[in-house]
């Protein structure tokens, strides 16, 4: 610790400012300050499994999106003579029992597993975050009312809640996403609910409090913005863990049902053909993998870079 | 300690209850066991009278769970219409099924998981570290029945084609003689112990390099203690206490039964009988399914909950 120990006593001028610039270089007090924002996104620009995951995740997206118009078949046109066929130039993915090209359908079918999983990640997001933070600001019998909710929806185990569910509103992608958001909002909650609670004491709002801000106000505008970096993450793994459950529960058969595909009932239709071909089958379920791989990374990544301990690498 | 349990398991059992109505409702709401017997209505009345009788179809949705919980305190938790008896002896033949499953699962899960997190937090960032890592993300990342339909395929039927060995059975349960077992549990375990370890290599990892890098290590190994020992007896010890309670949830998820893994490889588990209860569907065998699972799962809960304070001196519940 250099830095500590007196300067002598009778220091040459230039000698002694060197020595300031080399410690403020190691201080990072050269640098021109930075807000909280840079940081973060230069931690993250230097995250190279988070860009990784970022990159892989928009070549996902765009494929699902695009993908189908390179192709001239429709998602459930049938072609009876070109069935159960391999991979080809004319069908990259082979095609199906009754002839369906199995490339668009399986991008057609990332789009609406794609599409759940947002809407997923929106609904849960601004449920979870009204009830976390209504939670943790307001105290008393409101906490005890979501607390007990969240704590209701762990006890029994999620499965077994989609299952019953999925089975009555499940047929269809918007009523699978209703579902799985009932479920899912309790985790942003959580977050929420423990980030409003750490801030709502600190000066800064009571500073607001007493320049005369309302509740809504002192939430929205003072202490929200202080859980955005949390809920990102959470949002983040949260849409693999929904892709993963509408993959799931489609695969048993509950989830969204056919001619609608989606990566998990195209498993499920085709699961009888995997002896044969088993490549084919598991190609939907590799997307799945690739998606929530990809998701990890970034959340990860996120994780790291939002956290203000984690040290920026100089180039 | 004492008090503390006594008092989680107080507060436990009304949410326990609403959870259980809650249920109870949504699948009155979601299924009806009269669907086929309405077709042939006015020929079948008496039988259709029969059922409405027996599940207090006449009563609203609302009230028919209170009917349910009264028996269930009395131990009598209804008949399984999928498989013709009682639910309690339905959930005991399963339930031993999926614990076939589930304790070698768990065991092989939670040894190769210490084992890797204690090689990964010896060799940290090396090149071994690195795959063992990577392979956990895709442990993580890999659906359930993405990898028991691969397992199936390569361990299953690959073998036989290419080999002409068949060392595993799928697609049914034999527990006959050791063997069969071996043979037919081998792929639905294997599935169970993958996830499980991804989940507690990664967790485990993270425990032990924040120990490796503590002070206390760092004065044991100044005092000249052999490095086996320094790991396996001091690190290991202190990193194990997070893990514990990690154990303990997934042995109660393992215990719930995985629907995914015992229906790929038809193992007549609480899983399969959870699903065979909703095509059925069957209530009582679900509710059965339901209270069960939701126990197990509030009752690990609470015992790693329990045990953390037990192994770790410092943590104090009042």
């Amino acid at each position: 610790m250099t830095d500590l120990a007196k300067p002598p006593a009778t220091p040459a001028d230039s000698a002694r400012s060197a020595r300031n610039s080399a410690s403020d270089a190691r201080e990072g007090l050269a640098d021109a300050p930075q807000s909280y924002a840079q940081l973060t996104w230069s931690r993250l620009r230097h995250h190279r499994l988070a860009i990784f995951g970022a990159i892989g995740l928009v070549i996902i997206v765009v494929l699902f999106i695009f993908g189908p118009w390179l192709n001239k078949y429709g998602f459930d046109e049938r072609n009876v003579r070109d069935r159960r066929q391999g991979p080809s130039r004319e069908h990259p993915f082979g095609t199906d029992p009754i002839g369906r090209d199995l490339y668009v359908r399986i991008l057609t079918g990332g789009r609406y597993s794609i599409r759940i999983a947002a809407i997923v990640a929106i609904t849960s997001t601004l449920i979870g975050t009204i009830a976390g933070a209504m939670a943790g600001f307001f105290g008393k019998w409101v906490d005890a009312v979501v607390s007990q909710l969240i704590n209701l929806v762990l006890i029994v185990p999620a499965l077994i809640i989609l299952l019953i569910f999925s089975r009555k509103f499940g047929a269809n992608p918007l009523g699978i996403a209703m579902v799985l958001s009932a479920l899912l909002w309790t985790r942003i909650a959580r977050v929420v609910r423990g980030v409003v609670m750490q801030f709502k004491e600190q000066e800064f709002v009571q500073a607001a409090r007493a320049a005369g801000a309302s509740n809504m106000r002192i939430v929205f505008r003072h202490i929200l913005p202080n859980v955005v970096g949390a809920v990102v993450v959470e949002v983040t793994l949260l849409v693999g863990t929904a892709i993963v459950l509408e993959s799931t529960l489609s695969f048993l058969g509950l989830g969204v049902q056919p001619p609608t595909p989606t990566l998990g009932n195209l498993v499920y239709q085709e699961k009888g053909e995997i002896n044969n071909d088993p490549i084919r089958v598991l190609i939907p379920g590799m997307f799945v993998v690739g998606i929530v791989l990809f998701v990890n990374f970034l959340g990860d990544g996120l994780r790291d870079a939002l956290d203000p301990k984690t040290k920026v690498e100089k180039e | 300690m004492f008090a503390y349990t006594i008092r989680r398991v107080l507060t436990t059992i009304p949410l326990l209850i609403v959870a259980l109505y809650l249920v109870h409702v949504g699948v009155s709401y979601t299924t009806d066991p009269l669907g086929s017997l309405r077709l042939c209505l006015p020929r079948c009345q008496d039988g259709y009278d029969l059922v409405v009788q027996a599940y207090d179809l006449d009563k609203s949705i609302w009230v028919r769970p209170f009917t349910w919980m009264g028996n269930a305190i009395r131990g009598d938790f209804g008949n399984s219409e999928a498989y013709n008896q009682p639910v309690s002896r339905a959930l005991r033949v399963r339930g031993t099924n999926t614990l076939f499953l589930a304790v070698p699962a768990f065991v092989i899960a939670a040894f190769l998981g210490v084992l890797l997190s204690v090689y990964s937090a010896r060799r940290p960032y090396s090149v071994g570290d690195y795959t063992f890592t990577g392979l956990s993300f895709v442990g993580l990342a890999l659906p359930t029945f993405v990898l028991g339909l691969i397992l199936q395929v390569i361990l299953g039927v690959k073998l036989n084609e290419w080999f002409g060995v068949k060392p595993f059975i799928t697609g049914t349960m034999k527990r006959g003689s050791i063997g069969e077992y071996i043979s037919s549990g081998t792929l639905p375990i294997l599935t169970l112990a993958f996830v499980s370890i991804a989940e507690l290599s990664r967790f485990g990892r993270a425990a032990m390099l924040e120990v490796v890098n503590s002070d206390f290590i760092r004065t044991a190994r100044s005092k000249g203690i052999s490095e086996r020992r320094v790991i396996w007896r001091h690190a290991l010890r202190n990193a194990l206490i997070p893990l514990v309670t990690l154990w303990a949830l997934t042995f109660a998820a393992l215990l719930g039964g995985s629907v995914v893994t015992e229906s790929i490889f038809s193992w007549p588990g609480l899983g399969q009988a959870f699903l065979t209860a909703i095509a059925k569907p069957d209530l009582d065998l679900m509710m059965g399914i339901t209270i069960l699972a939701s126990i197990i799962a509030i009752g690990f809960n609470l015992i790693a909950d329990v045990l953390y304070g037990v192994l770790d001196p410092r943590i104090r519940y009042d």
